[in-house]
This record gives C-alpha cells, sequence and structure tokens, in this order.
C-alpha cells in the first residue's frame, strides 16, 4: 500500500500523507459492514434503512477525513472560545430546547435540528487536555481542580436536560485526561470516596423518578417484568437463545419477531448476539478491543503532553462507549441510552464519534519526524 | 527540534507511561468481564432462556371436529350430532359494564333458561374477575336466538354439537352415549370413540410480539371422524325390542334380553335388553338401566346346552345320529348324588333326548365320552371366553378351568349347570351350530364384503354333526314347543329353564331361555331369548321366551327378505303330528 517514489526524502507513505491510520480505518470500517448486517436484520429486513445508514457512515467518514487533515495542535489555539459556546448553546438548549422523547436535547436552527451535547463530548477533552497541558506534569492538585470544575459544568447541565448517558460519557472523557494527566493515587481514591458519598445526594436530589427506576430495575428486573423490566428482560432473553453459534442471520425469533424493543439502536447488541452466538459475540468484542488498543496506541506514542492526553481521553471514551451499552445490553449495567458505538443505527453519535477517529488519525499522522 | 524539548518528551512518557499500563490491564480486564458475562448468558444460561424465548414466540393451536355419526347396516342414524349452542358469561366484562343493572335483561335469561335469576347472577357476582363461566350448555337454536337479541354485554354463545339418539331406547345399549364433553362414556360410542372423534388437528406456529403468526413449525393434520357402521339393522333391533318389552310387561320379569345374529358373518343383527333408557334424556334414570345385560350378565343356560352334549358325543363317534339310549329307569345314582327325569323315558333316541330335554339320556350322552374331550367342547364352544364383539363391560361366563370334575358335575355340565353364560355366548354357540361348525367372533360392525377372510374362524365341529343337531332342534320346535314356531319357515331351537343361583345354592327364581335357528334348509338367523325371573306363573322357557323367539325370528326372517323353506316341510307335517301320538304311544309306554 506504500506509495513508493515520489517522496523518498520525507519516507511517508501515501496513508501518511492523506492521514489515515490504517488499523484503525480497518478496525471501524469492519464494525460498519457488521453494523449494516445487524441493521438490516434488525430493522425489519427493511433495505431502505440500510441505505440511509450507509448514506451516514459515508458522510460520518468523509467528517473523519476532513477533521484528520487539520493538524492536532491547532486545535489548541480553540479550545476556549469554542468550549465557553458549548456550555452557551447548552444553556440555550435548556432554555429553548426542543423537546423530543420527553428530554430537552435538541436546538432547532430552523434548517436542522442540532444536539449541543455531542459537540461536547468532544469539546470537553480538547478543553481539559489543554488546559491540563497548560502546565507541567504529573499536573498538580489546583490544576485538576479546576480542570474537574472544567468537566463538571457540561456534565449538569447535560444531566439537567435530562440526558443520563451523555453525561456521562463527556464527563468520562474530561476524567480520563486528568486521570492520564497524572492525578496521584491518592486522589483518585479521594475522588471515589467523595464520588459514592455524592451518590445519596445524587440518588435524592438530581435523579428523575424515571431514572431512579431504572436503577431499580436493572437491581431486579423481574418486578415489573412488562414495563420498565421488560427491556431487560427480552434483551437477556435475546442474547441467551442465541447459545454458542446462533440461530443465524435475520433467524432470530426475539428480535425478528419485534420482541426486544429499541432493537436496531441500543440493543443492537442483543440482535446480534441472538443471530450470531458467543462466537459472533467473542469476535465483535475482539475487534473493538483491538481499535482501543491501536487509540492508546497512538496516545502512548503521540509527541506532545496535549495530544497524547487527548488521544488517551478519545480511546477511553470509546471503550467507555462501548462498555456500558453491552453492560446495559447484557444486564450488568442500568439502562442508559448509550448507542454502541460504530454499529447501532443512528445519526449525530455516528459524526461526533468518528470526527473523535478524525482527530486520533490526526494525532498519529501529523508528527515532525526526527531523523 | 531541541535536546531540550526532547528530554521533557521522555520524562514526561515515564511518568504517564505506567498509568498506560493501568489502563491497558483495565481495559483488557473489563473485556474479559463482558465476554465471561455474553458466556454465563449464551452458554451456560441458555436453555432457560431459550425456553423463555419459546415461550414468548410458540403457540399451539387445536381445533376440533364434529364427532362421526352411528348408523345402523342400512345407513340408518342412530346417533348423530346436532349444532346447538353454549351459553357462557365473562365476569369481568360484566362487571366492567355494569351489565347487571340490566334487570330485565337478566330475568329474561333467567326465564328462557327456566332458572332463578338470583342464582344465576350469583355465580357472575361471586367471579368477577373470571373471564369464562358456564351459564348453560347446549341450547336450542331458538333459545340461543332469544338470548342474543337481549344484547347483554359479556354473555356469548359458543357453538357445540349435541349427540342425539333418533332409536331413543331402543338401541340404546348398543350405541351407548356420551357425556356433556362429547366424550364416549358407553357402548359403540365409547368402544368406536377414537374413530368417531378423529384426531384434532394440532398446529405448532411460532407468533411475533403482537401476535401475528410467522411461521409453522409443525402441522398434525387432523383425522377425520368417521362414521360408524353397525352390523345392527334397525328394524330387527325395532322388533325385538318391542317383543321383549312386551314379554318382561306380560310375564312380570325383572330383565330379558334379545339377541340375533348372521350365523354365517357372526354379524349381530339387533342386541336388545330390557328394561331400557332413552339416552336423549338420561337424567333420574336408575343405573341398572344402562346395563347391557345380553353381554354383562350371565345365566345358566340350562338345557340351550344340551345340543352341545348331543354334538360332543356325535363327534366323540361314542353314538350316531340313529343311535338309541336306554334312560330306563328315569335315574341314576352318580357319586351318592341323583340324575333323574320326570318320568322313565325309557329307550330314547338322541332326537328324543333333545324333544323331551331328558337329564338322564344327556348325562348318558356326556360319561359316553372322555371328560377331556367333553370339556375341550364346551370351551370350544365359546364358554368361558369372549365372543370379540369388543364391547366395554363384556363378561365371559363362568366355565371352570379345573382339573377335577366328578361325574355328577360332568352330568349337570352336559344340561347346562354349573356354567354360565351370557345371552351373546349362547348366540354364539348357535351361530357355530347354524354355520355348519365353524365358530365365527362376533362383531357389532357390518363386516365388508372384502373384510371376510376367515382369519379368526375355526371349525370346532363337523359339518355332518352340525347338520344332524340342527336337524334334531328341528324336531325339537315342531313336537315340542310350538309356541316358537314361525309359519311358512323350519325353524329348529332348543328352550331352557334354570333356577337361578345365588351365593350357596339356588333359590326360587328362574330364568326362561330359548335359542333358535331358521331357516333350516339354510340356517342363517339366529335369535337367543333370555327372560329373566319371570314373576308370573309361567316360568318355562318354551312358554316365557319361545313366544319372542318365534315373532323376532319372523320379523327378522321377514325384514331380511329370505325366502320361505316350509313348502315341503308342510307336505311333511302331517309326518311330524303324527309322530307326535308315537312319541305319546312311547310315553305311556315307559309310563306304563
Amino acid at each position: 500500500m506504500r506509495n513508493i517514489g515520489h517522496d523518498q526524502q520525507k519516507q511517508r507513505s501515501f496513508w501518511q500523507r492523506i492521514h489515515i491510520d490504517v488499523p484503525l480505518l480497518l478496525g471501524i470500517l469492519a464494525l460498519m459492514i457488521l453494523g449494516l448486517f445487524v441493521v438490516y436484520s434488525a430493522g425489519g429486513q427493511e433495505s431502505a434503512i440500510v441505505y440511509r445508514q450507509i448514506t451516514r457512515l459515508g458522510i460520518a467518514l468523509l467528517v473523519m477525513f476532513a477533521v484528520a487533515q487539520i493538524p492536532p495542535l491547532s486545535y489548541q489555539k480553540w479550545a476556549v472560545p469554542v468550549f465557553v459556546l458549548g456550555l452557551l448553546l447548552l444553556i440555550a438548549v435548556l432554555l429553548f430546547g426542543h423537546i423530543g422523547k420527553g428530554a430537552q436535547r435538541w436546538l432547532d436552527l430552523g434548517f436542522m435540528k442540532f444536539q449541543p451535547s455531542e459537540i461536547m463530548k468532544l469539546i470537553v477533552p480538547i478543553m481539559i487536555a489543554w488546559y491540563v497541558s497548560q502546565y507541567d506534569l504529573p499536573a498538580k492538585i489546583s490544576t485538576i481542580t479546576i480542570a474537574f470544575i472544567l468537566v463538571l459544568l457540561p456534565t449538569l447541565l447535560i444531566a439537567k436536560q435530562p440526558d443520563l448517558g451523555t453525561s456521562l460519557l463527556i464527563a468520562s472523557s474530561g476524567v480520563f485526561v486528568i486521570f492520564l494527566a497524572g492525578a496521584s493515587w491518592k486522589l483518585i481514591v479521594t475522588c471515589i470516596g467523595l464520588a459514592s458519598a455524592f451518590a445519596p445526594v445524587l440518588w435524592m436530589f438530581l435523579m428523575k423518578p424515571y431514572q431512579k427506576q431504572r436503577v431499580l430495575t436493572f437491581l431486579d428486573p423481574e418486578q415489573d417484568p412488562l414495563g420498565s423490566g421488560y427491556h431487560i428482560i427480552q434483551s437477556k432473553i435475546a442474547i441467551g437463545s442465541g447459545g454458542l453459534h446462533g440461530k443465524g442471520w435475520l433467524q432470530g425469533t426475539q428480535s425478528q419477531l419485534e420482541f426486544l424493543p429499541e432493537r436496531h439502536t441500543d440493543f443492537i447488541f442483543a440482535v446480534f448476539s441472538e443471530e450470531f452466538g458467543f462466537v459472533g459475540v467473542a469476535v465483535l468484542l475482539s475487534v473493538y478491543l483491538i481499535i482501543v488498543m491501536r487509540g492508546l496506541w497512538i496516545a502512548v506514542h503521540a509527541e506532545h503532553a496535549f495530544t497524547k492526553l487527548l488521544a488517551g481521553s478519545i480511546t477511553l471514551t470509546f471503550f467507555v462507549y462501548v462498555f456500558v451499552n453491552i453492560g446495559m445490553v447484557s444486564g450488568l449495567l442500568p439502562v442508559v441510552g448509550v448507542p454502541l458505538p460504530l454499529v447501532s443505527y443512528g445519526g449525530t453519535s455516528m459524526v461526533t464519534l468518528l470526527a473523535g477517529f478524525g482527530m486520533l488519525m490526526a494525532i498519529s499522522t501529523h508528527k515532525r519526524f526526527i531523523a | 527540534m531541541s535536546k531540550l524539548v526532547k528530554k521533557q518528551i521522555d520524562k514526561q512518557q515515564i511518568s504517564v507511561a505506567w498509568r498506560f499500563y493501568v489502563v491497558v490491564g483495565l481495559i483488557v480486564l473489563v473485556y474479559a468481564g463482558l465476554l465471561a458475562r455474553s458466556a454465563y448468558i449464551q452458554i451456560i444460561e441458555p436453555d432457560m432462556l431459550k425456553k423463555q424465548g419459546d415461550m414468548r414466540s410458540l403457540r399451539t393451536a387445536a381445533h376440533t371436529v364434529q364427532r362421526g355419526s352411528i348408523v345402523d347396516r342400512n345407513g340408518r342414524e342412530l346417533a348423530i350430532s346436532v349444532p346447538v349452542e353454549t351459553v357462557w358469561a365473562d365476569p369481568k366484562i360484566i362487571m366492567e359494564n355494569n351489565a347487571l343493572a340490566m334487570k330485565e335483561h337478566w330475568q329474561a335469561l333467567a326465564d328462557v333458561l327456566g332458572r332463578n335469576v338470583n342464582k344465576l347472577t350469583s355465580r357472575i357476582v361471586k367471579n368477577p374477575s373470571k373471564r369464562f363461566v358456564y351459564v348453560e350448555r347446549k341450547v336450542s337454536p331458538a333459545m340461543a336466538k332469544y338470548i342474543k337479541e337481549l344484547k347483554i354485554p359479556g354473555i356469548h354463545l359458543r357453538k357445540e354439537s349435541k349427540r342425539f339418539y333418533p332409536s331413543g331406547e331402543i338401541s340404546a345399549h348398543v350405541v351407548g352415549f356420551t357425556n356433556v364433553d362429547d366424550k364416549g362414556i358407553e357402548g359403540v360410542e365409547r368402544v368406536y370413540d377414537q374413530l368417531l372423534t378423529g384426531t384434532d388437528g394440532e398446529k405448532q406456529y411460532r407468533k411475533d410480539a403482537k401476535g401475528r403468526k410467522i411461521e409453522i413449525l409443525s402441522e398434525q393434520a387432523s383425522t377425520q371422524p368417521k362414521d360408524i357402521v353397525l352390523s345392527i339393522d334397525q328394524r330387527i333391533q325395532a322388533i325385538a325390542y318391542k317383543e321383549l318389552k312386551g314379554a318382561v310387561k306380560a310375564f312380570k320379569a325383572t330383565s330379558g334380553s334379545v339377541v340375533v345374529t348372521n350365523a354365517h358373518t357372526g354379524e349381530i343383527l339387533a342386541l336388545v335388553n330390557s328394561p331400557s333408557y332413552n339416552p336423549n334424556n338420561r337424567r333420574n334414570t336408575a343405573i341398572h338401566r344402562f346395563r347391557n345385560r345380553a353381554i354383562t350378565d350371565f345365566y345358566e343356560p340350562g338345557s340351550t346346552l344340551k345340543p352341545l352334549t348331543a354334538i360332543t358325543a356325535l363327534e366323540f363317534g361314542s353314538v350316531k345320529a340313529d343311535s338309541i339310549i336306554d334312560t330306563s329307569p328315569g335315574w341314576m345314582r352318580l357319586g351318592g348324588r341323583r340324575v333323574s327325569d320326570p318320568i322313565n323315558r325309557g329307550k330314547l333316541s338322541i332326537t328324543d333326548i333333545l324333544v323331551n330335554s331328558s337329564n338322564m339320556g344327556t348325562t348318558k350322552l356326556a360319561l359316553s365320552v372322555p371328560k377331556e374331550f367333553l370339556l375341550n367342547k364346551f370351551f370350544d364352544a365359546g364358554f368361558g371366553e369372549e365372543t370379540g364383539v369388543g364391547l366395554v363391560g363384556e363378561s365371559s361366563g363362568i366355565m371352570h378351568d379345573r382339573q377335577r370334575w366328578s361325574k355328577f358335575e360332568l352330568a349337570t355340565l352336559s344340561w347346562g349347570h354349573g356354567v354360565a353364560a351370557t345371552p351373546l355366548q349362547l348366540a354364539r354357540f348357535y351361530s357355530t351350530l347354524a354355520n355348519g361348525g365353524i365358530k365365527k367372533p362376533l362383531t357389532i360392525i357390518k363386516k365388508d364384503t372384502l373384510d371376510t377372510i376367515p382369519l379368526r374362524d375355526v371349525r370346532i365341529f363337523s359339518e355332518q354333526s352340525s347338520e344332524q343337531v340342527v336337524g334334531m332342534l328341528e324336531n325339537v320346535v315342531n313336537e315340542h314347543t310350538p309356541n316358537a314356531k314361525v309359519e311358512g319357515y323350519r325353524v329348529g331351537g332348543k328352550t331352557g329353564t334354570a333356577i337361578k343361583a345365588f351365593a350357596g345354592g339356588y333359590g326360587n327364581e328362574y330364568v326362561g331361555l330359548f335359542a333358535g335357528i331358521a331357516p333350516i334348509s339354510n340356517p342363517e338367523i339366529v335369535v337367543v331369548v333370555v327372560i329373566n325371573e319371570p314373576g308370573g306363573d309361567l316360568y318355562h322357557g318354551g312358554e316365557v321366551a319361545a313366544p319372542v323367539f318365534s315373532r323376532v325370528m319372523k320379523g327378522a326372517l321377514r325384514v331380511l327378505n329370505i325366502a320361505p323353506d316350509a313348502k315341503r316341510v308342510a307336505d311333511v307335517r302331517p309326518v311330524v303330528s303324527e309322530e307326535q301320538p308315537t312319541m305319546k304311544v312311547k310315553q305311556e309306554q315307559a309310563d306304563a
């Protein structure tokens, strides 16, 4: 694949010149193609859904490609203004947002609906990474404290919408930066302690009744098998009935017969598991693991503190995505509205996700080569 | 790039590197956890979850079919299913609609059903959350229409079928009946229940969350219910029942049975008992009326078995058809017990023995053959075994299978005591005689012409002996039992009168029997009549059973359009009537 000959002096491959990280791209494409098959099966075998998904994937890949062209260090210039803009947009959502599915998440810009919380998924790690990398690493307590406040602001605004899944992802993306920037173990333990102390407060004052119900349902899905426990029971049955080898593509009864809710979006893992069995699940998890490992490899080999932190955060957030979704669908975690990245049917989150991968690729390819 | 910057980067890398290792380790751990979770659900727990999945999507549907009819050999309906409607209530809907407030409607419903309105509604009030309660099963279409028009919310109608027996009490015992759920519980209805109902079709299919059928997994086609064609000829059955009922009443008998068979095929043409019952309304019917006495009750056949002793002696060869047996002095001692005729009848031919029903003569015939031979012939003749008709509750009678038989016991056996048989078993023995000695299983089902492969047929008497004994039976009727005669036909038969046995001995009750065959020129029909415990002055088989025999036989011969064969007999009749005086002379001589 290497383009040998023209640019021998610079020793750069064709892929590096177009700023594409091949292992990462292969992993992403593999998941996307797999996802198309599952979406077709879960979406009632309608080709229209698949075409729409292909369009979205195409747009998302273009965005990734475009983002990859931007030198990563240039993000730093924009970090503060964009972060402030993001916060303002979140406040705007709370004030004038469009209500859909019981939550206020969208801003109607007239020509399109727009979800500012999605953008924040990228802005928060950039902002925190920029802020922390201003100082020597490992970061001091004061730096970390301010960083924490910077994470908390958007997190709370999004949690208020309410959108627990996204706020969780954004919080973790920020926290990962802080962790990688060198928060001491003492601090980490203190934070975990504080968090667990904060949990009852969260439960009593901040969580909405439906969110509390989700947690209760998670603890015991059978208490309301026809109501809030329905999702998780049906999903476990779907996964379990797949067995070792699965029922085969398009053969899943739980999913094909519409027992499984949200089967082409958040619960697509259950459909996949039913039709491809444990073998399929092992393969799927391996592909995710490869992507995450490649992301971490990019982070380790990044040239600057900022890019290193950013790459680490993006990768770990992606990992949290996968973990939360599969954990939720298989009954390990409470139900949180997080899609299975790169596989689930859906638009906005796919674009942000691939923009993130674009950044990873930029970090991996925009290097000054030291002879 | 300056050395300083590079060094700084190195330092940073070192200080942060271990965190990456921790992160990598954690990630791998979490993935392992997810994989383990998936393995737990998919490999360790899947059976339960698979079952749960199937429970959600697999359904089985059964569709029932209407019960087949039972018809006689000519296609007359003996049992048919008619569509009726069943009224049921959905208490939940009734409560939800507050339908109980429609007082007048409920009163109308109760009135049409002939029920108390409070009792009717209380069942609904007591089970307010139930979804199904029977109100009244199997109402007529007219009633159903009326109830439908009442339009009470939650009161529904369901199509069912009701069994109807057009022949009523005449064929009640043979046909039997079904219970309210259309399951046969007596008679042919029970024995052939499976054929009559067919098997319900079953369909296993997968449905989706909205209850739509997705795929059919397995389908078991229903086997259509079959109509059962009985060997019974309803015309003969009706005659037999009428005559029997009349006789039972006239002779104040406890009960009675008549069996009519076709000797050539073993088909039962009529099987009636009195008292009978109305199968269409079995309420308050005494339980004993349900008994099919012709197959369940056994009696000592008495003298009706004497022809069996006679043919046994002929078969063994100890006597010939024209042998003369000396029965003087009219009595004998066997092991301290006395065997006797009412009078000393002197020298008798075998025919005379049967005509006079001589115990002495029969005893001598019985003792002229080895014990085993005699007993074997009794077993061969079908005593102590089922007739093959296959009806529920059939008794095999009593025929002791023991080693020790005293001479006296053999003697009593030879005239039909110490053995007990159902009317059906007796009919089978006479059918065998009439059929030239070939024993056939009896059947209640009409035989197809194709179905006559004589697999289960056994020759137990020679044709010659059978014909000889049948001929003797004709003489018995002609000379001794004028009550049994049928005008225009040559008829043979034998009376029997047995004292009924009770535990430990004999009482004062009698059983009057008559078993006979016609026409003698080509024996075809066998009729057995049993009059149990006649209460009047008459109790002899020749008095109570023979007249019934005569009329039933006459009816059967005419119904079956069998040509009269008595023309020649009519010519001979003077000879026969001449014989009687000679008999009398003989008797007088003997008396003297």
